[in-house]
């Protein structure tokens, strides 16, 4: 496999496809402490016109940091991840990260990073810094 | 009303220890294999230093930005101490009505007081007096 110090500028990163479930959300929350009923009860949500849950903004940008740490293995950290919500994430809604690399220098790696639903809709943009151990 | 006037407002400072079965629940929640490294986000969990005066689950509240910036990595078992502070509030005006962005930092330190990481969520809440509030 290549080593993820060798991608150079404009390389694409691996995709990762995330499908969030109700059971996740409900997961999510308990593990994170964020209780906003936006994201546990369907008819609160609908009321203040969400059409119903939506994934915490975090538990997606959790799945925009798996994918680079799956991609960077040991060989290095993310010392950097700044993320932009553009749309909510519903359950069921299928969503594909990738992301490629916008700049680099013999130790840091920055890449873009964008997520998109089934729908063909931004739901995430972001930058992140990767730092060689 | 959230307004300018919150600007600087801070919390007072939370001790934390790193926890191991809190990192690894919080793991399996996002769902990747957990190695005991400490995922990036993990510190988007850090809610508890309050900020007096300051409610963060309004009616219609969204999370519309997030940055997490690692001065050195952050391991089970360390213990830090984080506050939070309102680093900025302004309004817009959107077709939805008027809006209200709140800027919130999240500064973590370790016990010789050196910077370990430091998180910037933007909040963005509909301004009170519009029915969206009225309905909920």
């Amino acid at each position: 496999m290549k080593s993820v110090f060798n991608y150079q500028v404009s390389d694409r990163l691996p995709f990762r496809e995330w499908v969030p479930s109700h059971v996740q959300i409900r997961q999510y929350a308990e593990a994170s402490g964020d209780f906003n009923p936006i994201h546990l009860n369907d008819n609160y949500a609908r009321k203040v016109g969400l059409g119903g849950v939506i994934a915490h903004g975090m538990l997606t940008m959790a799945q925009m940091a798996a994918l680079l740490t799956e991609w960077i293995g040991n060989e290095g950290r993310i010392s950097k991840l700044d993320v932009r919500f553009e749309q909510v994430v519903s359950p069921g809604d299928k969503i594909t990260f990738s992301g490629s690399i916008k700049a680099r220098s013999e130790k840091v790696i920055v890449c873009d990073i964008e997520a998109c639903n089934h729908k063909g809709d931004k739901v995430l943009l972001g930058l992140a810094h990767i730092m060689q151990k | 009303m959230i307004g300018k006037e919150f600007i600087g407002r801070e919390s007072e400072s939370v001790v934390l220890k790193i926890r191991f079965e809190e990192v690894r629940r919080f793991a399996e929640a996002i769902g990747i294999p957990f190695e005991g490294e400490v995922p990036t986000t993990y510190v988007g969990t850090l809610l508890k230093a309050n900020i007096p005066g300051f409610e963060l689950t309004t009616p219609g509240m969204i999370h519309g930005e997030q940055k997490i910036t690692y001065h050195r990595p952050l391991a089970v078992g360390d213990s830090i101490t984080y506050k939070r502070r309102i680093q900025d509030v302004y309004e817009r005006t959107s077709k939805l009505g008027k809006i209200i962005f709140v800027v919130l930092e999240t500064s973590g330190y370790d016990l010789t007081g050196e910077l370990v990481f430091s998180s910037s969520s933007t909040i963005i809440t509909p301004a009170k007096g519009d029915d969206n509030e009225e309905r909920v």
